[in-house]
């Protein structure tokens, strides 16, 4: 099954590499507009990061390790699984999801696997070269432990990331267009980047635990900066957020699935 | 193989309102509409049949045919293609059908053709000596290779058609939906994809639906018809019961000299039958009179005795009411059953 599917997504992968790269004048100024973004995106955080005051006692390295934390699930999120934007704007009322209904394998894969994000290389690479800037700098001790539950900690807040996204896109089956809706979510998750403590209190219960984007970044890397935050200390927090994305992620497939057997196509 | 019991299908919306305010209005309003766009059909159809599903725009023919693909879940009643249920298990459903949509293309739109049979190799799961197989007997009834190699954008209609039956048959499934699949083509192109359904129903036992607004895609490849109205199956048998239940009327045309001695006569006296069994036309640039008549009430023979006894008769032409105009007159409701 495993195997099947991965060989599947390789194929389906390609055809899209084999699209862009049919015309060699539109891949090459894509890749110039990229490298061009990414030079912008560097500059814009240069000038956030200029302005920022001290916060509550946070130092400067750690609200960069926080932002470059975030980064990181959001980028893999949007490299992966960019199309779901397309099932909450266009896909659902122009019929198109109907030839994935056709093909004898699960939907979202084949929705997930036709198209990877360039753009959100820049991302990854920035959160990277930002946590890479802010350990050096000395907020965080690279021990063995802290390895595995980085990486633990990111494919759970790449998970919350994606459903999420799924979720809100999802309520196009039965609205026609969520668009907008995956975008609110999708600015929710800016707050996300800086430290949760800093806004009022009811912002902050919303974004811990009704759409939970405090756990993509900001609490499990203050256990990663030994910053007690307000659920604590400790390595459970990544347990925490790993039951979160199980949860939420159970929760926006089968909201995807309930909307697949409310879905009306299109007329012709 | 394909069996649907007591399938409807209900769309509800939201009710919108005309104008600026009315759009506000609906933003507040509860109210919804619903459109019943199947309704209560039952049918069964046998293995190897091809049976033609016509209907009207709007009429639920489309609407069918995605409940019995998987695509739409029945509001009520269940459809069962070859034991399976197509909205429960739509995997399984979809590894034994082959869809064709004649508006829209299931092909990898950037790609050569040939990449979107590379892609549909994997996607069902066909094995190599499967794969052979199949594009031979595809391209020899197709004539694939001759564009293989271009994008399926760059491809004519016809083309794309033909691409579009071959990618819906490249797993051999054992039921073929064609949604429209001559809609838009030209005489010879629409002549090769009929022979090819055709010939693959022959080889294979596939068992074809099609929906069209074609006549000859009917009267050339269907055994049987099922005509859907409003949502309501509202026939369902042979082509020639068909025409012999709404086909009552009969046309018999005659070439006459003297046109004139018909001016003021009503043949339906002549015939001692009442005006609407029995109608006449005069065209005098073509000196030809047209009876229309009911042939169960008349015979062609009195029609012509009748004929003669005013004036001679130099040709005659009997014709048949065509399937057209049966099916014209159901679209408008007005059948006489």
């Amino acid at each position: 099954m495993i195997k099947r599917y991965s060989r599947l997504y390789k194929v389906l992968i390609s055809q899209f590499f084999k699209v862009i790269m049919q015309s060699k004048v539109d891949f090459l100024m894509g890749l110039l507009g990229f490298f061009l973004t990414q030079i912008l995106g560097i500059v814009f955080l240069y000038l956030i990061f200029d302005k920022i005051e001290l916060l509550n006692g946070w130092s400067f390295e750690q609200l960069i390790f926080i932002y470059g934390f975030a980064q990181i699930p959001r980028g893999i999120d949007h490299l992966l699984t960019d199309n779901i934007w397309l099932v909450a704007w266009r896909w659902v009322i122009s019929g198109d999801i109907d030839r994935y209904m056709l093909r004898p394998m699960n939907i979202l894969f084949q929705i997930i696997s036709e198209k990877l994000q360039p753009d959100a290389l820049g991302e990854i690479l920035i959160g990277c070269i930002l946590v890479a800037k802010s350990i050096s700098a000395g907020v965080s001790h690279i021990t063995i432990t802290n390895v595995i539950l980085f990486f633990l900690s990111i494919i759970a807040g790449t998970i919350i990331y994606t459903s999420i996204k799924l979720f809100f896109a999802s309520l196009a089956f039965w609205v026609k267009i969520s668009g907008p809706f995956v975008q609110f979510a999708y600015q929710m998750a800016d707050f996300a980047k800086y430290p949760t403590e800093i806004y009022t209190k009811s912002i902050g219960f919303i974004i811990t635990w009704v759409i939970p984007f405090a756990f993509v970044a900001y609490l499990p890397a203050s256990y990663f900066l030994g910053v007690e935050n307000s659920l604590g200390i400790g390595a459970y927090i990544i347990g925490v957020e790993w039951i979160i994305a199980i949860i939420l992620g159970i929760i926006s497939y089968n909201m995807f699935q309930k909307g697949l057997t409310v879905y009306e196509s299109a007329g012709n | 193989m394909i069996t649907v019991k007591n399938v409807s299908k209900e769309f509800v919306s939201n009710k919108k309102y005309p104008g600026f305010k009315g759009a506000i209005k609906g933003l507040f309003s509860n109210e919804k509409v619903s459109k019943v766009a199947v309704d209560n059909i039952s049918f069964h159809i046998n293995k190897g049949e091809i049976v033609g599903y016509i209907g009207s725009n709007g009429a639920g023919k489309s609407t069918t045919i995605k409940m019995m693909t998987g695509i739409l879940t029945p509001t009520n009643g269940e459809c069962l293609v070859n034991g399976v249920n197509p909205s429960k298990q739509r995997k399984i459903n979809a590894q034994n059908i082959g869809v064709v949509f004649g508006q829209r293309t299931q092909l990898w739109w950037d790609l050569p053709l040939s990449e979107s049979f590379t892609i549909l190799k994997e996607i069902y799961n066909i094995s190599d000596q499967a794969y052979q197989e199949s594009m031979t007997f595809l391209n020899k009834i197709l004539d694939l290779y001759s564009f293989f190699d271009r994008p399926v954008r760059t491809l004519s209609l016809g083309q794309r058609m033909r691409a579009d039956l071959g990618a819906a048959l490249l797993h051999n499934p054992k039921v073929l939906y064609l949604d429209e699949p001559t809609i838009g083509l030209d005489l010879v192109v629409k002549d090769n994809i009929r022979k090819a359904i055709k010939e693959i129903n022959e080889k294979y036992q596939t068992t074809v639906i099609l929906t069209t607004h074609d006549i000859e895609d009917i009267e050339e490849l269907c055994s049987r018809i099922i005509v859907i109205d409003n949502g309501k199956k509202i026939y369902d048998g042979s082509l020639e019961k068909l025409k012999d239940t709404y086909g009552t009327k009969r046309k018999v045309s005659m070439e006459i000299k003297q046109l004139n001695a018909f001016e003021g006569i009503e043949l339906s006296e002549t015939l001692g039958v009442t005006p609407d069994l029995c109608s006449t036309r005069l065209d005098v640039e073509k000196n030809t009179l047209e009876v229309t008549f009911d042939k169960n009430k008349l015979q062609v023979p009195q029609v012509i005795n009748a004929v003669m006894s005013i004036a001679d008769v130099q040709d005659i032409q009997i014709q048949e009411t065509e399937l057209a105009e049966i099916v014209k007159a159901i679209y408008q409701h007005n059948v006489a059953k």
